[in-house]
């Protein structure tokens, strides 16, 4: 599962993102991310899943160079984004956006919502006739907006805000760090058919990272699965839920409440520390298939079936 | 809180109104009707109040309202000026270390911390003592001296906020740096700032007026408070006045300051509790209409809480009952705000100890805990009804080590001596399954994962082989993979133990799988309940339908439609008329919003879904 290899990657015409051995590293050395390569087709929902540490949030901070990555490449409309300096990357880097977890911490609490929204087309010095309409578009009234502030409104609400500042500026590629998991049931509904009902309007591309796997399976085309700064699997997000290639995904599983749980598909411990991860496949530490091959050699993501990836030396299929 | 609110609005109107009472004194001295601070015998030498001079005379006979007027100058002077001074320089150098952070900040705070090590006050007196005590002076030394603090406040908001993520998003919009701090950050800092130049301003005010006691502030014979109180020191016995009147002067402007200082940072938190407690009200007598059945491990009867606050009464729990059995898992399901965690507060007795109204009744083993005093109550948590929270660092203390914290309630409730709560204490480390329990006693919480950790809380929850165990969320912060083996161990070890479980979720997929039965709540009150299977399988309340067709399930095919709740949970101090769900229910009828409906076979509803024919109503 320490998987590295981009033999997932495709054409890169039809691809508006494409990120290849990807490194991010913290002060002192830790790698957070170590090798991870993906790409988005334009139009597509790239779902990434994976355990707390396992670094989906370090790569979605690294593909809009905050901070930049240690190494490797991420292109947009095959523009490289690690290389740029200054203006230049201030210019492609508005066309990727983000949504964060956090609705409180997202938003400025001494500005007023319609200027929170506003300030993208500000920046560029566009007016901001398109801010009504986002604001509307994302189910908010843009006259409470304009003279309310973010903590007057409740979480679900914040999130909508979020969204509305991130579409403004009409971006390629739209970056959803764990945009529901601070949200009740009730209102997460509300956020995903939104996002559902964005994508279609404004023909989004989305990365959808998430730690929920009914979640990310209900919102993505593809769902890439990571652990301990490595590719695991990838592929369809039907086909990696009813047949995962991957001990870990399989694992992933089990755990939802209600899957199908036996002693060779659960896994017991917790992931080791990324300061000294294990050699060869991260995973096998915990892996109930794991054998000396495992220790020995890292495995590369290789096809094991039509879209469908894996980075194991014993894929179940 | 009503009360409490309008008399802290009350002192904050008084605290502003002094301030600007001295200021426009010390403005307008010149005008006042008042002889000149320097003109001598305008009186009687060394004389009380009097109609002609308020505040008497000095012992040269000049009139002390005078004189404290225009002493009001320097210390305001000093106080405004040196707090503006130090603002100058140090908020400029803060932002740039909280902004720019690494080499910038290391340098930054390394000089600072030098500053800070600086012995103030003697480097004021030598300061104003080698350069002369001019007006000038004074300022320029407290303000210079304020500098280290206002840096190290300023570059710590900045730093708290340039971390949030409306950073992030400015800077993906293309927002420059100057754009950032001038939109998003200073707005943040500047209220802090002011809080903390009013608080400044009293500190340099007791400074100047340190220094003009001893004499190292501007001279005679221009006037100021602490020149005032040191001239009057000699004649105490005979004149008190002298003394007295500056003195209660600067202890009013210094109080004051401080207020409006506090007043501003309490207004930082912009985010205000609803559920601020208010007054103490008598434990209302719960009438007890029902039966105490002996037979059950716990029975709770018409559980209420309700909390007093500014925006009116909030019905956090209204009404609650249910039974529990030993050997079973009762989970209680809701939405944030639907009560389920105040409910088992409720049921514990963990409530703030003011504000709340609290009534009905919880009885264990046949006995009325809600007659219980904190003391009695304490030998019933632990031993008999343990708890584990959402948040394991709430439980646990953080500088004290793992076997300190679950030796404790052996020793304690037990009575084991420390080597037999030492060997109990290993073994129900294991038993929870944490690896190398004899390691992990002489660990810190924070040393330890967020699984491990909980597993700790589960350990000393058991430790005195409670009858209940009251789980609230207990997985929430976790992993999935995690959150499996949690809950696999509270399941085994309710079987062991014979245990009756409370599991209190928001996360219908772990209820459905864990629980025996379920109590669905909605706005403090049980819509629906039943076994397990039942709710799940003939769902009977419509927003029990609603939250079940609202979860994602891995078995939906991709980009299928969930089922949209609109709205969102209502305001439980303003709550609809009738059933509080009926604005949000596509079910709801006219009689939905005239009148409540009573929890009747399990259900609260007046159109409820799926029922079987011989149950027509």
């Amino acid at each position: 599962m320490a998987g590295s290899g981009s033999a997932h990657l495709r054409e890169p015409d039809r691809v508006a993102l494409r990120v290849q051995d990807l490194v991010v590293e913290f002060r002192g050395g830790v790698q957070a991310v170590s090798g991870v390569s993906f790409d988005v087709a334009r139009g597509e929902t790239l779902g990434i899943v994976g355990e707390s540490g396992c670094g989906k949030s370090s790569t979605a901070r690294a593909l809009v160079q905050l901070p930049p990555p240690r190494s490797g490449s991420v292109r947009l409309d095959g523009v490289e984004l690690t290389g740029l300096k200054g203006e230049a990357l201030r210019r492609t880097r508005r066309r990727l956006q983000m949504i964060f977890q956090d609705p409180i911490s997202s938003l400025n609490p001494r500005r007023r919502v319609r200027d929170i929204v506003a300030e993208g087309p500000r920046l560029w010095g566009a007016d901001d006739s398109e801010v009504d309409e986002i604001l509307e578009a994302v189910g908010l009234d843009p006259a409470t907006a304009a003279t309310r502030r973010a903590h007057e409104f409740s979480g679900g609400q914040c999130q909508r805000i979020s969204i509305a500042r991130a579409l403004v500026l009409r971006p390629e590629v739209v970056i959803c760090d764990e945009p529901v998991s601070a949200l009740d049931v009730s209102v997460q509904a509300q956020i995903l058919a939104l996002l559902e009902e964005l994508k279609e309007r404004y023909r989004l591309t989305l990365v959808f990272i998430a730690h929920d796997l009914a979640v990310v399976k209900n919102v993505s085309d593809r769902i890439l699965v990571m652990y301990l700064g490595k590719t695991c699997e990838l592929a369809p997000g039907a086909e990696l839920i009813d047949r995962p290639a991957h001990p870990y995904t399989r694992a992933l599983l089990a755990a939802v409440p209600g899957g199908n749980r036996t002693s060779e598909t659960l896994i017991s411990g917790e992931p080791p520390s990324p300061v000294s991860p294990p050699s060869g496949c991260r995973f096998r530490t915990r892996c109930p298939l794991a054998t000396e091959r495992c220790a020995a050699e890292e495995p590369v993501m290789r096809q094991v079936g039509e879209g469908h990836f894996a980075a194991c030396h014993y894929p179940l299929l | 809180m009503r009360r409490h609110h309008t008399r802290r609005q009350f002192t904050t109107v008084l605290a502003v109104s002094w301030i600007v009472l001295v200021i426009l004194a010390a403005i307008t001295a010149d005008l006042l009707p008042l002889p000149a601070y320097d003109e001598t015998l305008t009186g009687p030498a060394s004389e009380g109040p009097t109609l002609a001079h308020p505040l008497g005379t000095d012992a040269l006979g000049r009139d002390v309202a005078s004189r404290v007027a225009y002493g009001a100058r320097v210390s305001l002077l000093v106080g405004i000026g040196a707090v503006l001074l130090g603002l100058a320089i140090g908020a400029p150098l803060g932002i740039l270390a909280g902004y720019r952070r690494k080499l910038t900040d290391a340098v930054i705070m390394a000089v600072n911390d030098i500053a800070l090590a600086f012995p103030a006050l003697v480097f004021a007196l030598a300061v104003v003592a080698f350069a002369g005590a001019s007006l000038r002076n004074v300022l320029i030394v407290l303000g210079v001296l304020g500098v280290p603090a206002w840096t190290r406040l300023i570059r710590g908001t900045t730093m708290a906020f340039s971390r949030r993520e409306f950073v992030l998003a400015a800077r993906l919009l293309g927002a420059r740096d100057r754009r950032i701090l001038v939109r998003e950050i200073l707005p943040n800092v500047a209220v802090p700032a002011a809080s903390y130049a009013f608080i400044g301003m009293a500190v340099v005010i007791v400074a100047e007026g340190s220094l003009a006691f001893l004499g190292l502030s501007v001279q005679a014979p221009t006037p100021t408070w602490g020149g005032l109180i040191n001239e009057g020191r000699p004649m105490l016995d005979t004149a008190p006045h002298i003394t007295l009147a500056p003195s209660v002067v600067m202890f009013l402007t210094v109080l004051s300051f401080n207020l409006v200082g506090d007043r501003l940072r309490a207004r930082t938190d912009v985010r205000q509790s609803g559920l601020e407690p208010v007054r103490q009200a008598p434990p209302a007598a719960a009438p007890s209409v029902h039966v105490v059945r002996q037979d059950t491990l716990l029975q709770v009867e018409e559980m209420r809480t309700h909390f007093e606050t500014e925006r009116g009464l909030v019905r956090a729990v209204d009404g609650v009952s249910f039974t529990l059995e030993r050997g079973k898992t009762l989970a209680i399901v809701g939405e944030s705000g639907s009560g389920k965690s105040m409910l088992i507060r409720s049921i514990l007795g963990l409530l703030p100890g003011s504000g709340v109204i609290r009534s009905g009744s919880v009885y264990l083993d046949g006995e009325n805990l809600t007659s219980y005093t904190p003391q009695e109550m304490r030998q019933v948590l632990g031993p008999r009804m343990g708890t584990v929270f959402q948040d394991p660092m709430t439980a646990l203390n953080p500088v004290r080590t793992i076997g300190a914290q679950v030796t404790e309630p052996l020793r304690v409730h037990l009575g084991l001596d420390r080597k037999q709560a030492r060997a109990e204490a290993i073994r129900l480390l294991a038993q929870v399954g944490l690896p190398d329990p004899v390691r992990a006693l002489k660990r810190y919480p924070h040393e330890l994962s967020g699984g491990m950790r909980q597993r700790v809380t589960i350990a000393m929850a058991l430790s005195c082989d409670p009858d209940v165990l009251f789980a609230d969320e207990p997985t929430t912060a976790l992993d999935v993979t995690i959150q499996d083996q949690v809950l696999r161990l509270i399941h085994r070890l309710r079987q062991e133990r014979h245990l009756a479980v409370v599991l209190v979720s928001h996360d219908l997929a772990v209820v459905r799988q864990w629980a025996d039965e379920v109590i669905v709540m909605y706005a403090g009150k049980v819509v629906e309940r039943g076994a397990t299977a039942e709710i799940f399988s003939r769902t009977r309340m419509p927003y029990t339908e609603a939250l079940l067709q609202a979860v994602p399930k891995l078995g939906d095919p991709p980009h299928h439609r969930l089922r949209v709740i609109t709205g969102r949970p209502p305001d439980l101090a303003a709550l609809p008329p009738g059933c509080a769900f009926q604005p949000r229910c596509p079910y709801a009828q006219e009689r939905c919003a005239l009148e409540a409906p009573p929890l009747e076979e399990d259900c609260a509803c007046w159109y409820p879904l799926n029922v079987r024919e011989s149950h027509g109503r």
